[in-house]
């Protein structure tokens, strides 16, 4: 998959330059638009891949500036940023219509996986009946699956975890994205209820073959391989 | 109907009572009154009516003798009027034999002493009589019937019935009317305490234009729970200022160990790193569950974003979650959920509190323990254990900030989740409490009993 097109709107400007480090290194583009007007104006004019908004702006609030993009027809995938993380402000800011929403202080690898899977869930590849990925593969409507051929026996939740694996093979998936989308929660519980499910799967996925399934990818989350 | 509940919450109501009660006592007072008036008039004019009766006949017989006397009585007797108050007379001995009238036996009434007295004459109508001693062996009684008394006073009552029946009516009505009014302007300002959203502010803030004491009552509700409104919305600013102010130095912080990470090749060094970036990670969840218990608190009552949960489909979606971590760790996870239990609430806030229990019990029931998950219709939540349970004195304070029991002090955690739970609880009118059990911890939510 190629770079990501990023418009990233941020006062913040050691957050900026941490973020653009990082998707040198992923292979990702980041323009950087200090205040929310020059944000507004980028966004209306040039075409991106995701933007990324950061909620408390010191000319425009950042509810404010996404009302304004949906108004005039930009449709481009949001995932707001903020200090404010209570539940509440996130419901305000998916209610406003961003995409997702990611409280400060957060980590570059997280922000980078979930762009990509908003970009991914924006450019429609995860609507498929069958999704394939290296060795695995995904039936969605019969919810069944399989590794070289060989039938996995999940259990509902599993198929769940595993199908959300295969939307985004190949890519970091946190421990704050399965909860929210597998388990639709958005706060962490403080037992390893997640980790375990995850090595349930690991383990089901990984009976009887030799190459390993699933990457924990220390201090950051999971990674489907292709098992090949 | 009116509920007598409704008459017994508002003051209006029992004031409305209060008047018709009141002007049907005055009515019935009035009518008593005026009945033993007329009576007591009646009397008198019978008496001296009587009096003046006897006092001739007493005259005639002084100057006639009784022979005189027994004829004027016979003469008065068939010159009865038609229309008045007959008059009966006994002229008798000593021994009660009847000379002249037309009474045929005397009554039990001493004539020495002049006695007055009320009988029942043999035509059966009521008469006052007064006997008096004319000599030594000869005796007279006057009796003048009122019979058309007790028609006038049927009247008079009739008259006090139908006029108290209207004056009650009037009051009623009236009352009502007052009544309806005032309880209506009382009730726009319960309901801005209620629900202090824009528009009832604004109405509160417009009075009613009458200028009295409610429409003062009225603006100074209005004025104080604008203010009050004001400090909330100033302690949130302050509140989402400092959690900024925090959170971005803490980032930095981070980004800084991630690059040492990355720089460093030794894997002692980077575990350390490792460590410091779990701590940072945990007090910005503290942060977040302070913040949320805040938000919780400020929202208590208030049912704006309030919408209907499942609350069955929700545990048993994170019973589900929670059964098989439950399974890797050794305890028993039992589960009883009545379905369709239903609640008005925010999902996610609902589901941290079962999380949280959830989390609670697991992190301090050893391996082999249980842990039950009940859900009633109520609704009411229970999650208990066969743990060690909490110890007597910290019972007051489990539900308090920052209150890490001792009962397990390497159990991490800041001491918010119970706290939280609590705050979310009562933003949906629920009680959290430490329910008794003999063995274990026993929480228990349900619907608030004050």
């Amino acid at each position: 998959m190629s770079g990501l097109n990023i418009l990233y709107i941020e006062d913040d400007a050691r957050a900026a330059s941490r973020v653009q480090e990082l998707a040198l290194q992923t292979g990702d583009t980041v323009t950087w638009a200090a205040t929310g007007n020059a944000g507004l104006m980028r966004a209306g004019t040039e075409c991106f891949d995701v933007i990324i908004l950061d909620r408390m702006l010191p000319d425009l609030d950042g509810l404010t500036i996404l009302s304004r993009l949906r108004e005039s027809g930009v449709g481009t995938p949001v995932l707001m940023l903020s200090a404010l993380g209570r539940t509440s402000d996130r419901a305000e800011g998916l209610d406003a219509g961003a995409d997702d929403y990611l409280a400060k202080p957060f980590e570059a690898e997280e922000l980078l996986a979930r762009l990509r899977a908003l970009h991914r869930r924006a450019s429609g590849r995860t609507h498929s009946a069958v999704i394939l990925y290296g060795a695995f593969e995904c039936h969605v409507k019969a919810r069944t699956a399989f590794r070289n051929n060989r039938h996995l026996s999940l259990s509902p939740k599993e198929f769940d975890l595993f199908r959300y694996f295969m939307e985004n093979g190949g890519e970091v998936l946190t421990r704050e994205m399965l909860l929210r989308d597998v388990w639709k929660m958005d706060f962490d519980p403080q037992t390893n209820v997640v980790d375990v499910n995850i090595g349930r799967l690991r383990r089901k996925l990984e009976e009887g073959f030799d190459r390993p399934a699933l990457e924990t990818i220390w201090g950051s989350g999971y990674r489907l391989l292709d098992g090949q | 109907m009116i509920r007598l509940g409704a008459i017994r919450h508002s003051i209006f109501a029992q004031i409305v009572l209060w008047a018709i009660f009141t002007a049907a006592e005055i009515t019935f007072g009035l009518w008593m009154l005026t009945d033993a008036t007329i009576q007591r008039t009646n009397h008198l004019a019978l008496e001296r009516a009587i009096d003046l009766d006897l006092a001739g006949m007493v005259d005639i017989y002084a100057s006639g003798g009784a022979e005189q006397l027994a004829s004027r009585i016979e003469d008065r007797l068939a010159l009865q009027p038609r229309n008045g108050n007959s008059a009966h007379y006994l002229l008798a001995d000593a021994n009660g034999n009847r000379i002249a009238g037309d009474i045929g036996k005397w009554p039990k009434i001493k004539a020495d002493a002049s006695e007055a007295t009320e009988i029942e004459l043999d035509n059966a109508a009521k008469a006052f009589v007064r006997a008096t001693e004319l000599g030594p062996n000869l005796r007279l009684l006057v009796a003048h019937e009122h019979h058309d008394l007790d028609v006038l006073l049927r009247q008079v009552a009739l008259a006090f019935l139908i006029g108290g029946m209207l004056a009650v009516l009037a009051v009623a009505l009236g009352g009502w009317m007052a009544a309806h009014r005032l309880a209506s302007r009382i009730e726009s300002i319960n309901a801005a305490f209620r629900q202090p959203d824009d528009a009832a502010l604004e109405r509160l803030a417009r009075g009613s234009g009458d200028r009295d004491e409610i429409d003062e009552l009225t603006r100074h509700s209005g004025n104080a729970l604008a203010q009050l409104k004001q400090l909330a919305a100033a302690h949130r600013a302050t509140t989402d200022h400092v959690a900024h102010e925090i959170r971005t130095p803490l980032m930095h912080l981070d980004n800084r160990l991630v690059k040492a990470l990355a720089a460093t090749p030794d894997s002692e060094t980077a575990s350390r790193i490792a460590d410091a970036r779990t701590e940072i990670r945990s007090i910005t969840r503290m942060l977040e569950s302070l913040l949320d218990i805040a938000a919780s608190e400020a929202r208590r009552g208030d049912r704006h974003g309030l919408a209907p949960v499942d609350l069955s489909v929700m545990a048993a979606r994170l019973c589900e979650l929670y059964a098989d971590s439950a399974e890797e760790s050794g305890h028993t996870f039992k589960r009883d959920i009545e379905p369709g239990v239903r609640i008005e609430g925010e999902e996610m806030a609902l589901m941290r509190l079962i999380t949280n229990l959830l989390d609670n019990a697991f992190k301090f029931v050893p391996a082999g323990g249980t842990v039950w998950l009940v859900l009633r219709k109520g609704p009411t939540l229970i999650v208990s254990d066969d743990g060690p349970g909490v110890p007597e004195e910290q019972h007051a304070k489990i539900f308090e900030k920052f209150s890490r029991g001792k009962r397990h002090p390497e159990a991490e955690g800041a001491g918010l989740g119970l706290a939280l739970c609590r705050a979310i609880a009562e933003r949906h009118h629920l009680e959290i409490r430490l329910a008794p059990s003999e063995k274990g911890a026993c929480f228990t939510v349900a619907p608030e009993t004050k």
